[in-house]
């Protein structure tokens, strides 16, 4: 009798702790979901690094920020941190013992996550093993290094609130909304931001430069945003990168495909698409060009940049554009090919598309080496004036000034 | 499996979906007279055609030629442009090395196919992503002007 006793009891702790352990699994597994909706890692990984374990730099006109190690570890890491203390520095932007962050971390859009969200974030880091990695020191100037100061920023830009759906709004609509403002954070480099480094109310998705890269107008406007998009090309290039004709993600923006939001379920990239197609258009920035009239025949008397187009260019991305072995290939109608200054074109030249789970029709060479200055200057010219309707043209000075400023 | 037609011949090929054509031919039809020189469609030594278009074979993946028609060096010669264009090359002696060779007359043969006639500032855009590193430039622009003199298309 004791001993089945014991027997049951022990049976009721072991389905007991089996369940509970079903319920963590659970709670980490939606972090994990959320945390890539997040796109957390981007920021608190360096490149070849251990995943969470930051050092990031963030380089500023008033100094260096370094992205912190959110890995649980005790003394580099947050692994002594409660739950209330996780969810004031992504609620409020304020972390343990007090510390006011800066808004380069997005507290200002995580802050709409609700409670439960955030925790799952946190259950779902715990779960990982330990990094010990101490980042460096952040080299703000003064003012800009007094970390109370962004109690007053805070005051006037952040407001501690969570998402409120919009009843007059469909279900996959507010999901977007959600995932767009919230998690995805997608106006944090997409909306141009005031002179106190807070996001334009006035101006929201209307586009900005990031890291060297322009962050394209995402409003509904048909001319400067994705208003023209279907909503199925919407999901292509979120889930995949690329939506022929219309975009290719790459450079930061492919980053953000690649940790972040090709994980995502295809119900949330609808939604994201659904909101995005709504948004209030604003007509800013880079415009699409028109459907190119490029014709699909050799041109042979368009001097150095035609002649490099035809050696290097053409096998891929075709005399009209349209892409030989892959409609990724796709240059025209795309805003790369319409930007006078061809930020983008230009980093493209240089670094190149190779993310390792790109597809091989999908990759492009860097040419970076294999070419000056002036013949990049002349081929990135011959694209966006035979491409696009700019008619603006590059200088080596241009390449040059871009060869120093492609990092992420 | 993949529904795939080379050379006229039909082919059911159990290969994923994202394999290189070039890997295709070569390696599982045996087909090894298209070469294999970069990797990245920049030399053009891989030209193939693909509904009588010439394409990177390296960079395209088996997936997007089913239900088209790939022609490869083995069998371009069975059309009467593709005929032409051979015998301007041994008239010619355009041949040094020879491994980039079967790029080049693919490459000839869609251009003259597109352009009948082309001038020689056309051929030199039109055949500007092959490569030769002996340096045949010359003689393969002779071949490509004497298949025109010949009236072949």
């Amino acid at each position: 009798m004791h001993s089945s006793k014991t027997l049951f009891g022990g049976l009721a702790l072991a389905a007991l702790s089996l369940h509970v352990q079903a319920d963590d699994q659970a709670l980490i597994e939606r972090g994990k979901y959320l945390a890539a909706a997040a796109d957390c890692v981007a920021c608190h990984t360096v490149p070849g690094g251990e995943p969470f374990a930051g050092g990031v730099e963030f380089k500023l006109p008033f100094g260096s920020l370094y992205s912190p190690n959110i890995t649980p570890d005790q003394q580099t890491g947050i692994g002594d941190w409660s739950d209330a203390e996780f969810l004031s520095a992504l609620h409020e932007g304020v972390g343990k013992d007090g510390k006011r962050y800066y808004p380069a971390f997005p507290y200002t859009s995580y802050t709409l996550m609700p409670d439960d969200e955030v925790q799952a974030i946190k259950a779902y880091l715990f779960s990982l093993e330990p990094v010990s990695n101490t980042v460096p020191e952040n080299t703000l100037s003064f003012p800009y290094n007094q970390r109370w100061g962004m109690f007053f920023w805070n005051l006037v830009f952040h407001n501690n609130e969570r998402f409120e759906p919009d009843p007059s709004q469909s279900e996959a609509w507010n999901r977007g909304a959600y995932l767009v403002e919230g998690p995805g954070h997608c106006g944090e480099c997409h909306t141009p931001r005031n002179f106190a480094q807070a996001l334009s109310s006035s101006q929201p998705l209307a586009g900005n430069l990031v890291q060297g890269w322009q962050a394209y107008n995402i409003s509904s406007d048909p001319a400067h945003g994705i208003g023209a998009w279907s909503p199925a090309e919407l999901v292509s290039y979120l889930g995949k990168g690329y939506a022929p004709g219309k975009g290719v993600a790459s450079g930061p923006m492919g980053d953000v495909v690649s940790h972040s939001l090709r994980h995502l379920s295809d119900d949330d990239l609808s939604a994201i698409a659904t909101y995005l197609l709504t948004t209030e258009p604003q007509s800013e920035g880079v415009k699409r060009p028109d459907p190119v009239s490029a014709s699909a025949e050799p041109v042979s008397d368009a001097g150095l940049g035609g002649q490099l187009f035809a050696g290097a260019c053409a096998g891929c991305h075709s005399w009209d554009g349209s892409g030989t072995q892959s409609p990724v290939a796709t240059l025209s109608g795309l805003k790369t090919v319409n930007d006078p200054a061809g930020t983008n074109l230009l980093n493209i030249l240089l670094r190149g598309h190779t993310a390792p789970e790109l597809r091989v029709d999908q990759q492009m060479p860097n040419f970076a080496k294999a070419y000056q200055d002036a013949e990049l200057a002349a081929v990135g010219s011959f694209v966006l004036q035979h491409f696009g309707q700019t008619g603006a043209s590059l200088s080596a000075d241009d390449v040059a000034a871009r060869r120093g400023n492609t990092g992420h | 499996m993949i529904q795939l037609s080379v050379n006229g011949t039909q082919h059911q090929l159990d290969v994923p979906d994202d394999m290189p054509l070039l890997w295709v031919v070569r390696d599982v039809l045996g087909l090894t007279g298209t070469k294999f020189g970069c990797g990245i469609a920049q030399c053009g030594a891989c030209t193939v055609h693909l509904d009588g278009e010439a394409v990177r074979s390296c960079v395209l993946p088996v997936s997007a030629a089913a239900g088209r028609a790939v022609t490869t060096i083995e069998a371009v010669g069975q059309s009467a442009l593709g005929a032409q264009v051979q015998q301007a090359w041994l008239d010619h002696e355009v041949v040094q090395c020879g491994y980039c060779q079967s790029g080049q007359i693919m490459s000839a043969t869609a251009l003259l196919q597109r352009q009948p006639a082309p001038s020689d500032a056309e051929i030199d855009a039109g055949m500007a992503g092959n490569l030769c590193r002996c340096a045949t430039y010359t003689r393969i622009r002779a071949a490509i002007r004497d298949v025109d003199a010949g009236g072949a298309a």
